[in-house]
């Protein structure tokens, strides 16, 4: 318990310290938003226009009354309001993205998650065999491919030269979305190309994670003793050696999850697709700093909380580090 | 039953005897020098640097000005064809070249430095020094790193390459202090290291000396995926158009190919080269990473032989079950 509520105190410092960078990065460099819009709508307002204009983006005061008043605004889940549609709230436009990021990049973790620790076991299992010697290089191999070629190639194959997937969006343009099998099928046919492109390049590292710690665990002592017990071999494979090497690999899938909203920026850009990522990058273009900052808000929430949970199943998966004093 | 001859055993199960120039190296080298992987992996890197280095003597054409009609075929005139704003491709793909193993090599090789100067010293000097910086380190690895970077390049506006090094350098470093942190707190214990202090050495001479070069592999480790992370990370940020688009290195060209609408025109050899010079160096680096990875872990080098030995236990009519 004591080392869980340590870990607690350093979230809530990290989440301090990103905060502080989040306030200070748009303030350091030169032209404030503000600035900008009123550039951009010069002459046209009168001084106590300019005064509302710089308020209602908290570039007002002195820069400690601007770092107060954006932590209340935070406190309250006031995102701000959006730069360039301009009196939407940011918050709306970036739930709805996120949603759709979420799933896009959940069912993309999963999906790679399961085929590489799949092929971590069965490649350690028969290490230096056929099938480790020839997959186990390529896997990783295609983990090091940047995802904008993969995600290109696959968008030209399968939209262009053989037109198979539609060429982007998240389902059909002319269909209201609702919970019915119409809806499903599209969303879903939609979303085979872009999660496709982002599995292809990271399952190669569960499979080089999940190979290594299995290889490791399978000189110890309890394998032997299971071998010589007279138990299967895949009694032993699944039950002895994969459950142990798997408890690493589940606390960096809690990890993993929690970059989910990061979004899959190339991805979502090839593919059209209405994620984080792409609205972020719509909003880097547009300079529409509220979005770009209430999106790593989000961001960084969702990793510390993923790293949190990460920490408790660490706790409940491992008796050894219930009693640990230190860490 | 004879038993057969070691010589016997040995042809059988593929192992040659080392070549005699062999024994000279050191035995990292060695390790090295017999990994197929790591040399293979090695030899396309160094292709790729030559090719760089050479690139002025290689092609005729300026890579940034117009060298011909726009989205020329590939031929005699132009080795790769041209781009839509007809500039030479092979030039640009040798320029690229130059610049992203250049900010991929900088910002692993800063990135590495970093994490070995903070590692280093909190477990070297421990106490609040330790607490300090492991905090810094432990939140430098929690903060999303390349929205971090987006955002910061999106601030900058046009980053040139040199920026984006620097950026991908200062956020890259977590990974690398941590592991190097870990190693020196098991090594600081160790005999050798208070028999230098019982020496009175100075405690740089006994970092620098005595702790550093127990690491090296840790540090080449660290160093080969830094600057993965920082080539691919490179050509991301530019592909999305983060970067400045009048710089030339695989990323823009990919960035310009695709604003281009190079694959859906038919001009593949403008979207090809940086495609495969991308993907190639990421394949070679994580070649070189394996063999990093097998001399460190000699469980993981032994499983090389692994294959072999069931064989040839399986021939002999032998269980096979306790390899």
């Amino acid at each position: 318990m004591a080392f869980l509520l340590r870990r607690l105190g350093f979230y809530f410092a990290a989440l301090f310290v990103a905060l502080t960078l989040n306030f200070l990065i748009p303030r350091l460099m030169p032209g404030d938003p503000a600035t900008r819009i009123l550039l951009a709508l010069r002459g046209k307002l009168k001084e106590d226009q300019i005064e509302a204009v710089r308020k209602t983006y908290g570039f007002h005061g002195s820069l400690w009354d601007q770092y107060v008043e954006y932590l209340w605004r935070l406190a309250h889940g006031d995102f701000g309001v959006s730069t360039v549609n301009f009196p939407e709230p940011t918050s709306s436009l970036l739930f709805y993205s996120a949603g759709w990021t979420l799933f896009l990049v959940g069912t993309a973790t999963v999906i790679s998650f399961g085929i590489g620790i799949a092929m971590g076991i069965w490649s350690a299992w028969r290490r230096g065999g056929f099938f480790d010697t020839v997959f186990t290089p390529i896997n990783v191999m295609l983990n090091a491919f940047t995802p904008a070629v993969v995600a290109l190639l696959l968008w030209y194959a399968f939209t262009m030269e053989w037109a198979i997937f539609p060429l982007g969006r998240a389902h059909d343009m002319n269909l209201t979305p609702g919970f019915d099998w119409e809806t499903v099928t599209s969303v879903a046919w939609h979303a085979v190309l872009p999660v496709a492109s982002i599995v292809i390049v990271s399952f190669g590292a569960w499979h080089l994670g999940m190979r290594n710690t299995m290889i490791n665990l399978l000189n110890e002592d309890f394998v032997i003793l299971a071998k010589a017990k007279g138990l299967s071999d895949r009694r032993i494979r699944n039950r002895y050696v994969a459950r142990n090497a798997i408890l690493p690999q589940i606390t960096s899938l809690a990890l993993s999850i929690g970059y989910v909203l990061g979004g899959a920026f190339i991805t979502e850009v090839v593919f059209n697709y209405p994620g984080l990522g792409k609205f972020t990058l719509n909003a880097i273009q547009a300079r529409d700093y509220s979005f770009i900052q209430a999106q790593l808000v989000l961001l960084t929430l969702s990793v510390l909380i993923a790293n949190l949970a990460s920490d408790v199943l660490n706790v409940i998966l491992d008796p050894r580090l219930r009693s640990q004093r230190s860490v | 039953m004879d038993a057969p001859s070691q010589r016997e055993v040995m042809a059988e199960l593929g192992v040659k005897p080392r070549a005699r120039w062999l024994g000279r190296l050191p035995g990292w080298a060695q390790l090295f020098v017999t990994n197929r992987k790591g040399m293979f992996g090695l030899a396309i890197l160094a292709v790729f640097v030559l090719l760089a280095a050479l690139a002025p003597l290689i092609t005729p054409y300026d890579p940034y000005r117009r060298a011909g009609k726009p989205h020329v075929q590939p031929g005699v005139e132009h080795f790769l064809g041209t781009t839509r704003q007809g500039k030479d491709n092979f030039s640009q793909l040798l320029e690229g070249g130059r610049a992203s193993l250049t900010v991929g090599f900088v910002a692993g090789l800063s990135a590495t430095l970093i994490g070995l100067a903070v590692g280093i010293s909190a477990a070297y000097f421990g106490g609040k020094t330790d607490e300090v910086l492991t905090f810094f380190v432990n939140v430098s690895l929690v903060l999303p790193a390349l929205p971090l970077i987006i955002v910061l390049a999106s601030f900058i506006e046009e980053a040139s390459p040199t920026v984006i090094g620097l950026v991908l350098a200062l956020t890259g470093w977590g990974w690398s202090a941590r592991t190097i942190r870990t190693q020196t707190l098991a090594l600081k214990t160790r005999e050798f290291v208070l028999a230098a202090e019982l020496m009175g050495e100075s405690k740089w001479r006994i970092i620098v000396m005595e702790i550093l070069p127990n690491m090296s592999s840790f540090v080449v480790g660290g160093f080969v995926l830094a600057t993965i992370y920082g080539i691919l990370a490179e050509a991301a940020l530019e592909f999305i158009g983060l970067g400045s688009p009048n710089s030339v290195t695989w990323g823009t060209m990919l960035y310009w190919a695709m604003r281009a609408q190079a694959l859906q025109t038919g001009a593949w050899y403008e979207i090809w080269p940086p495609a495969i010079a991308i993907m190639l160096t990421g394949a070679a680096l994580v070649m070189v990473n394996f063999a990093v990875d097998e001399i460190t872990n000699p469980q993981l080098a032994a499983t090389r032989r692994v294959g072999p030995i069931r064989r040839f236990l399986k021939r002999r009519k032998r269980s096979a079950d306790f390899v």
